[in-house]
């Protein structure tokens, strides 16, 4: 529905606990990837390399944010009719100026991310947030809702695509950690980290991990 | 307020419609100076790779990157018509008398001609003084225009390096062309045959055999799933290295 009715007004100013319960649900109990298990798409993608994991993670967080506002902002005004279609509208729209700004300012990463920018919009963690909080919740909520989530999505980004770089191709960040003296006794790199396979692989194991630690089991 | 009336739903639908588009064209306006000015550096990165004078992946920052560029890169306007370097002409000067060459041309195929008449081609000092004549290369790939350069060694025949910096292919696919390690098959490749005649360089479909003497010389491995790209860089390989013959043949001697 497109409105549902305000909670009453709380005390605890703009960081009272639900405001720190919103960001912090989704980092760990509430994980977009480890619980809800989307945006796997993109996380198979993008962490081969652990700058394009984060940038990846930085511009889904300010995605999500910025479209939670606005479409927040705007919630009772939408035609419930035409909901879907308003929101993509939206986050295309922050997409586009977000890429924009990649283009202007770090050409290099713009490069290598090349469609994945674009992809944001079809990452489905920024629609689920729309549909989920941002049609029914006040705007602060919902830019903190977003905030929570692209950052729960950002550290298992991260995490995926440290583990990737490393074991893939021997750097982090572009810089050498695996010593030349182990290539010579012999050590390889492990080609199936490069490939979406082993990011599969990780995704499950932080899965399986995240799960047993918050004693969640699917019913 | 009836939301769900048609005449709401279409007058919301413009709204929202015109307002990204107003915001899209504000932000792509006012950021196009600097992601011009972003695009030229990767061009003069590029340039310099194919160059040698930079390894792919180093990391340096723009003022070094600058510097490096103005120091040892040299652009000059070359006529392909004779082959002649244009003295007192700066780079930017060659899209210029293109256009002139153009609109003075009356038949079609003379304006066409006229269109790319003048090029631009880098010259690099390596450290030991070497020269490296950079290349301007283009032509259609798949879906797109692909842009790089081909750096040739002081005898304007020997493959120095390429790179390919600028086009729409399928990421994974013929995207892979901007890809180091592919680049890097090219390098020791040779433009010319034993008789001196022109060959380009050729990408073969599916892995070179070393042990065929012109599969060593002139070819590189195909990259797999991406033929039609392969065979569009053939092509303007070639053409584009017929179009600068003539320099070359000055530069050899």
């Amino acid at each position: 529905m497109t409105a549902t009715a305000t909670p009453p007004v709380k005390k605890g100013g703009l960081f009272g606990p639900d405001e720190i319960k919103v960001i912090k649900d989704p980092l760990w109990d509430n994980n977009p990837i480890a619980f809800q298990i989307l945006g796997i798409c993109s996380s198979l993608a993008v962490t081969t390399r652990l700058d394009k994991a984060l940038v990846m993670g930085i511009g889904v967080t300010l995605v999500t944010a910025l479209a939670n506002l606005i479409i927040s902002t705007i919630r009772n005004f939408i035609p419930n009719k035409i909901r879907i279609i308003v929101q993509l509208v939206v986050v295309s729209g922050v997409v586009i100026v977000f890429d924009q700004f990649l283009k202007a300012y770090m050409f290099d990463l713009s490069k290598q991310l090349s469609v994945f920018v674009g992809l944001i919009i079809t990452n489905c963690i920024v629609m689920g947030r729309l549909e989920a909080y941002a049609m029914s919740n006040p705007p602060w909520r919902s830019f903190l809702d977003g905030i929570g989530n692209g950052l729960g999505y950002l550290w298992i980004l991260a995490v995926v695509g440290t583990v990737r770089e490393i074991l893939g191709s021997g750097k982090l960040l572009g810089a050498q950690v695996i010593p030349q003296s182990l290539y010579e006794a012999g050590y390889v790199n492990n080609g199936l980290m490069v490939l979406a396979p082993g990011a599969f692989i990780l995704l499950g194991i932080i899965v399986w991990v995240q799960r047993s630690i918050s004693g969640y089991s699917e019913k | 307020m009836n939301t769900s009336s048609n005449g709401y739903v279409l007058g919301f639908a413009v709204t929202v419609c015109v307002t990204i588009s107003a915001m899209l064209a504000a932000t792509a306006t006012s950021l196009a100076p600097e992601q011009a000015a972003a695009a030229e550096l990767d061009r003069q990165k590029n340039v310099m790779m194919a160059a040698g004078l930079l390894k792919a992946g180093e990391v340096k920052s723009k003022e070094e990157l600058v510097k490096l560029y103005n120091d040892r890169i040299k652009e000059v306007v070359v006529d392909t018509v004779d082959g002649k370097a244009l003295d007192g002409k700066a780079a930017g000067d060659a899209d210029k008398l293109n256009q002139d060459g153009a609109a003075a041309a009356k038949d079609p195929a003379d304006k066409k001609k006229a269109e790319t008449r003048y090029r631009v081609v880098a010259q690099a000092k390596g450290d030991d003084g070497s020269s490296t004549y950079v290349l301007p290369i283009s032509g259609k790939g798949l879906w797109s225009t692909i842009y790089g350069y081909l750096a040739l060694g002081g005898d304007a025949a020997t493959v120095k390096g390429v790179t390919f910096y600028k086009h729409g292919e399928t990421p994974g696919l013929g995207g892979e062309c901007e890809n180091p390690e592919w680049c890097a098959k090219w390098v020791g490749k040779s433009i010319l045959d034993e008789s001196k005649q022109l060959v380009g360089v050729i990408v073969k479909k599916g892995s070179i055999d070393p042990a065929i003497p012109e599969d060593k010389r002139h070819k590189v491995d195909g990259l797999s799933g991406a033929t039609i790209t392969c065979n569009g860089i053939t092509k303007f390989v070639k053409n584009d290295l017929t179009a600068f013959d003539k320099y070359l043949a000055s530069v050899r001697k």
